[in-house]
């Protein structure tokens, strides 16, 4: 059976980059998603799932990622990142 | 500066400064102006200092631990920083090492006095340590699944830099726990309505969760530490294990094509057969050992 895919660009706008607890909140939306998700940098294309791969990513601010979901909720969790995202994750101007 | 019970951007009419790393001409203006003592300017700045209560003559010092900023170099380690909060009259002067202080959302609502922040300050540390609480509890499991399948020590040294995190997190709560109950010791003297009394005892309850909360994910690390180890030393026994099963494999059959290819003369070299009987002899030499591994469950 094949699922669909969606892709979504977005900018790590918190001071501190994707840090701890931004990281643990991309993670724990990807691990609740029935998708498969994957973050891209110029570098390198990890799993968005695991938190040990989003916490050495080091992203910083200003990086560009690209997030590419294949599953049946693809478009859903894609969205809810691209919001996590736009609102720093509820972090404005803090770090850590 | 406090506008609306909130924290406001205001340069010309501000009385909540904030210093981060002051460089040396600021740190003149603190101790020489604002009277506040050296020593504990540079414990506000250290991030082995514990926490405590400092009365001066016309301010309250308050040296308290946060969480320090995580970055992907730091490799697992989780470290803590402090922050100086010096209380006067009409001015809160922060100090910190570095930036990541937050004065907005939620929690920095309904501020009406400057103990009202100094109280949000110590209760934004308390929520902060309990996010990377669950930071960590989420990087051990994610670490403790690659061990499962993995043969390399990064792993393990990775979950002994979480352990070594928890203990810093540890002292620093407990340090914090402490703070709280001088607060709690000194209401009066810090002129506390009784509305911050209130905060300041759920406070001391978010505290002793955290604490615990901390003690409980320290015990299960350093309790599993050593079944970890061994899963490592398992793995590599299993890959060892299976690699010789290869070899015998490939020996076994090598030795008797060996024998026959010895440069004497051995009866029946002469027969038609003697080629097929010697791969016959071979490949069952190899079936041998795949039927001893069957027979002995390697």
């Amino acid at each position: 059976m094949s699922h669909a895919s969606a892709m979504r660009k977005v900018t790590v706008l918190n001071s501190a980059g994707l840090h701890a607890r931004p990281s643990l909140a991309v993670a724990q939306a990807v691990r609740r998603s029935q998708s498969k998700v994957e973050v891209r940098t110029e570098r390198q294309r990890i799993d968005a799932g695991d938190i040990l791969q989003l916490l050495s990513l080091g992203a910083t601010p200003g990086t560009e990622l690209t997030f590419t979901a294949t599953g049946p909720d693809a478009e859903q969790v894609l969205d809810e990142l691209v919001k996590m995202f736009t609102e720093q994750f509820g972090l404005c101007g803090e770090a850590g | 500066m406090l506008l609306d019970g909130r924290v406001v951007s205001d340069a010309a009419a501000g009385n909540i400064f904030l210093y981060v790393s002051p460089d040396e001409s600021e740190r003149r203006y603190l101790v020489d102006s604002l009277k506040i003592d050296e020593h504990t300017l540079a414990s506000s700045l250290d991030p082995d200092e514990l926490a405590r209560l400092e009365f001066e003559p016309d301010h309250v010092a308050v040296i308290l631990k946060r969480p320090r900023n995580y970055s992907s170099a730091d490799a697992f380690v989780f470290g803590v920083a402090s922050v100086g909060l010096f209380l006067f009259a009409d001015r809160l002067v922060l100090v910190a090492s570095e930036d990541g202080l937050l004065f907005e959302g939620k929690r920095f609502s309904k501020i009406v006095s400057l103990r009202d922040m100094v109280l949000k300050i110590l209760d934004h540390a308390i929520a902060h340590f309990l996010e990377h609480l669950r930071v960590i509890n989420a990087v051990s499991d994610s670490l403790e699944d690659q061990i499962n399948t993995s043969m390399q020590n990064k792993y393990l040294l990775n979950l002994f830099s979480l352990e070594k995190s928890l203990v810093y997190y540890l002292n620093a709560i407990n340090s914090n726990g402490k703070l709280i109950e001088r607060l709690r010791n000194n209401l009066v003297k810090l002129g506390f309505t009784p509305e911050n009394v209130e905060y300041l005892d759920d406070m001391a309850i978010e505290n002793t969760q955290c604490y615990e909360q901390a003690e409980i994910y320290s015990n299960i690390l350093a309790s599993m530490m050593d079944a970890r180890a061994s899963i490592v030393n398992n793995n590599l026994n299993w890959l060892m294990k299976t690699l010789t099963l290869i070899t015998l494999g490939v020996m076994l059959p090598s030795l008797v094509v060996s024998v026959f290819s010895m440069n004497v003369k051995f009866p029946g070299m002469d027969h038609p057969w003697t080629f097929w009987i010697v791969l016959v002899l071979a490949a069952a030499s190899a079936m041998s050992v795949w039927f001893m591994g069957w027979l002995r469950k390697w």
